[in-house]
């Protein structure tokens, strides 16, 4: 077991951010944390990071606990935060060097002349961060949690904000991360990219993980045909677990305008979010 | 033992690396070589060309010299380090690539504060040449260079502190002006402190800022103040290593 989380929970003020929850990551496993805005993603990731201390509850990784010792724990990990957090001041290259040092990495040269070859940035080099996209800022950010050699990397949302075409690059590139053996938790809102990526997905609803499994299972257990209907005034999406339930439902009413298709992870998250 | 203390001394090195890097890409920037140099030449210009000959000080010049010196000591390591510190959590964020980093509080704590200790005394060697071209002295022995460091020291680790605290870079604007700047004015920089009404030197006396120029105009003489600041540098590197080490999001 990579990561392992028990009964953590964290409060600001009277409001409940993270409450109780449980899951573990294993090794090379890609677990995503669903759940909409203010759900507890992103104060889970800073727990996990050890950016913010839970009031209750454990984090262990690789079997130690990571507030007992927080600078050993964070040689095994690293973060992709939400935000762009790079010195714009600074060139890539003095950027991922910086980076290297603080991560007690005396000769990266050679690894980071690798990296930049292999995020596809190599070009930008010698540009000052500040000046790049948003989808080469993000491999730039992903290149720094490559190169700690970190074996558990928390992406917080990474492909927020990019366009459809980078976002597959990033998918790869995650996917390649995985590869490696090393594990990761990812938070999203694309709902697609966690079907595609993640071996297991968690979604949060106030603080809580009120489902936890594969996105197959989750897909499953909440009905894997999916009716749209239209015209009723409201469109809207209804789930059913076998196709004589759902043919059952076409007789008795009679709509003028529907369509059938496989369900999809997102109209999962949405049925959860109606009925909690 | 070795590997700790090379490790220390590397999680120092990376900090302190990273925060000069900072600083040399900004500081050709035209309003960063104004506010650190530029001000307090002008400030030693105006002063010094302009009321040294009517200020009843035997060379004032020199005396002119070393306070302003002392005064730029304090404002580049303090804004340097607290803005550095501040834009780092507030608005680029990347203050976090360092709070996620395996290196220790105090290492973090002694990499920001030898990187205010070279930024300020940068300022400080340009206002002795100034000095030394303008009037034509170069007041400082090995004492008041000692003390400016320990001042900047000082000063440094009162900026990772506020730097860690304020919310805003407003809050940065409007402390400053109330804690920095009366100090730069009272702390015995333009005129002797013997010149305040003694109730106001009672307060002034309380600003590390006067203990500085007493050292450097004064050297060893300055025993209290020698004494003073070095605790005040020492329980404040205590602090500020504590507030990084209990550092949040």
């Amino acid at each position: 077991m990579m990561l392992k989380v028990d009964n953590l929970s964290k409060s600001f003020g009277r409001l409940k951010a993270v409450d109780d929850i449980s899951f573990d990551i294993k090794k090379g496993e890609i677990f995503g944390l669903l759940g909409e805005n203010g759900a507890g993603k992103t104060t889970t990731i800073k727990m996990l990071a050890t950016l913010l201390r839970p009031d209750n509850g454990s984090i262990a990784l690789n079997g130690e606990d990571v507030w007992r010792n927080r600078y050993l724990a964070r040689q095994n990990m690293a973060i992709v935060s939400q935000e762009m957090n790079l010195e714009y001041e600074l060139t890539v290259y003095e950027a991922l060097h910086t980076y290297c040092l603080l991560r007690n990495k005396r000769n990266a040269k050679k690894e980071i002349e690798n990296m930049l070859e292999r995020l596809n940035i190599a070009d930008k080099r010698n540009e000052r961060t500040g000046a790049l996209s948003g989808g080469q800022k993000r491999r730039v950010m992903t290149a720094r949690a490559l190169l700690s050699g970190a074996g558990m990397i928390f992406m917080d949302e990474p492909t927020i904000g990019l366009d459809p075409m980078i976002r597959r690059e990033m998918w790869d590139i995650i996917n390649s991360i995985k590869a490696e053996g090393r594990s990761i938790l990812l938070t999203t809102h694309y709902t697609d990219e966690a079907e595609y990526l993640c071996g297991r997905v968690a979604i949060m609803e106030k603080g809580r993980i009120i489902h936890m499994n594969t996105p197959d299972s989750l897909i499953n257990q909440a009905g894997t045909y999916a009716l749209d209907i239209n015209g009723t005034g409201q469109a809207k999406t209804m789930l059913f677990s076998d196709s004589l339930l759902l043919n059952d439902y076409l007789s008795v009413h009679n709509f003028e305008e529907y369509r059938v298709r496989r369900t999809k992870l997102e109209d999962v998250l949405i049925s959860y979010g109606k009925s909690a | 033992m070795t590997d700790i203390l090379l490790n220390r001394f590397w999680g120092t090195y990376a900090v302190f690396y990273r925060e000069i890097l900072l600083y040399k890409k900004k500081v050709m920037r035209l309003g960063f070589v104004f506010y650190s140099i530029s001000t307090p030449i002008l400030y030693l210009m105006a002063f010094g060309l302009g009321l040294g000959s009517r200020i009843s000080i035997p060379d004032y010049g020199a005396f002119l010299v070393q306070g302003i010196a002392c005064m730029s000591s304090m404002t580049n390591s303090f804004n340097m380090v607290s803005i550095s510190v501040s834009m780092g959590r507030l608005q680029s964020g990347a203050f976090q690539t360092v709070m996620t980093s395996p290196v220790s509080a105090a290492s973090v704590m002694r990499g920001l504060v030898l990187s205010g200790i070279i930024r300020s005394m940068v300022s400080v060697i340009s206002i002795m040449l100034a000095g030394a071209l303008i009037f034509h002295t170069l007041p400082f022995d090995m004492m008041a260079l000692m003390a400016l460091v320990l001042n900047a020291a000082f000063f440094s680790c009162a900026g990772v502190m506020f730097g860690l605290v304020i919310n805003d870079m407003e809050h940065h604007a409007v402390l400053t002006n109330f804690i920095i700047m009366p100090m730069s004015f009272f702390s015995g920089t333009f005129y002797p402190l013997n010149f305040l009404p003694d109730w106001l030197r009672g307060i002034v006396y309380l600003m590390p800022l006067s203990h500085t120029t007493t050292i450097v105009r004064h050297g060893s003489e300055a025993l209290l103040s020698w004494i003073l600041l070095i605790i005040l540098t020492l329980v404040c590197f205590y602090a500020g290593s504590k507030m990084l080490e209990k550092y949040g999001e």
